[in-house]
């Protein structure tokens, strides 16, 4: 292969609101964010990665510490997936984008975007992962993507779609469901 | 009735949350964030129940609750695994290794403290 001739395309993966991706082998995860967060963890030495994006509930159904605690749980499963393909989580480094202002629906205590974004900063600090890089706020969506074995990550901003407020502000209002118990005999 | 329950989890907000929900109880709650230091707990503070997750670093939950079971004090203690893992080929690895449960997270406070109070329950003879 001379210099010049294009490496072979990495693998390509989408993710979408509620998504969580990790992998091995090299990939670039692409997602579109709105309001809602995404969070890509990178571990430098086994050069693997993975990335959520999520929203907190809001709204009737969700109470403060429940809407906290399906933000945990988004954390947990891109923890625990991106351990799952080799990393290890003492050398997790973060990265987090999202929270523009593109729903417009306000709490007494503050925008919807900003507790979201005030959830992962503090989630990030008190599990110890350094984050490398945030771009979070504003009132335009990002397209971002991000590389699995190196941690790069790049973001554009783009015009809002109200295809992408709707799904956003329907995802807002539909908190995830508890996990199943189950007991063995 | 309250007992000691020790919680194994590498995410200290996770062991936080489980905490929270378990001395609303009156449980006395002991922390680890790994296999190694369960281990150790449990050699300094022998649990009425253990509580682990799975995807940790070193060793996973699957594996210490193995562990556990090999231990002559913790073989017939009610272990529970607390999980993202939701499909049933992880849950009955676990069920092999001689956990009792086998919960997946998101948790419902109120269902963990239910569960907790089953398997707490003596058993007839």
């Amino acid at each position: 292969m001379t210099p010049a001739q294009t490496p072979v395309a990495e693998g390509e993966v989408t993710l979408y609101i509620g998504g969580v991706h990790a992998s091995r082998a090299p990939v670039v995860i692409k997602t579109l964010l709105g309001s809602c967060i995404a969070v890509c963890l990178h571990d430098p030495v086994a050069h693997v990665g993975g990335m959520n994006h999520f929203m907190l509930p809001y709204g009737a159904d969700a109470q403060a510490d429940g809407a906290a605690r399906f933000g945990v749980h988004a954390m947990d499963r891109l923890i625990g997936e991106t351990m799952k393909v080799g990393g290890d989580r003492r050398r997790f480094v973060a990265k987090v984008f999202g929270g523009a202002h593109v729903i417009g629906i306000r709490s007494a205590q503050g925008s919807v975007p900003a507790q979201n974004i005030e959830f992962v900063r503090q989630f990030l600090e008190t599990e110890g992962f350094p984050v490398l890089n945030t771009d979070v706020g504003g009132e335009q969506p990002r397209h971002v993507h991000f590389h699995t074995d190196s941690g790069r990550a790049f973001v554009k901003r783009v015009a809002g779609s109200a295809q992408l407020v709707q799904r956003e502000q329907r995802s807002m209002r539909t908190p995830p469901a508890y996990g199943d118990v189950t007991l063995f005999d | 009735m309250p007992a000691t329950i020790l919680i194994v989890d590498d995410s200290k907000i996770l062991r936080t949350m489980v905490r929270d929900a378990l001395e609303a109880d009156q449980h006395r709650v002991v922390e680890a964030a790994d296999a190694g230091a369960a281990l150790h707990s449990v050699d300094m503070m022998p649990p009425d129940l253990v509580i682990t997750d799975v995807n940790m670093p070193d060793t996973d939950g699957i594996t210490l609750v193995r562990a556990l079971r090999e231990r002559p004090r913790e073989r017939f203690i009610p272990i529970l695994v607390l999980t993202t893992e939701a499909g049933d080929e992880m849950k009955q690895r676990g069920r092999a290794a001689g956990a009792t449960g086998w919960l997946v997270k998101p948790f419902d406070p109120a269902r963990l403290r239910e569960t907790v109070r089953r398997v707490l329950k003596p058993r007839p003879a």
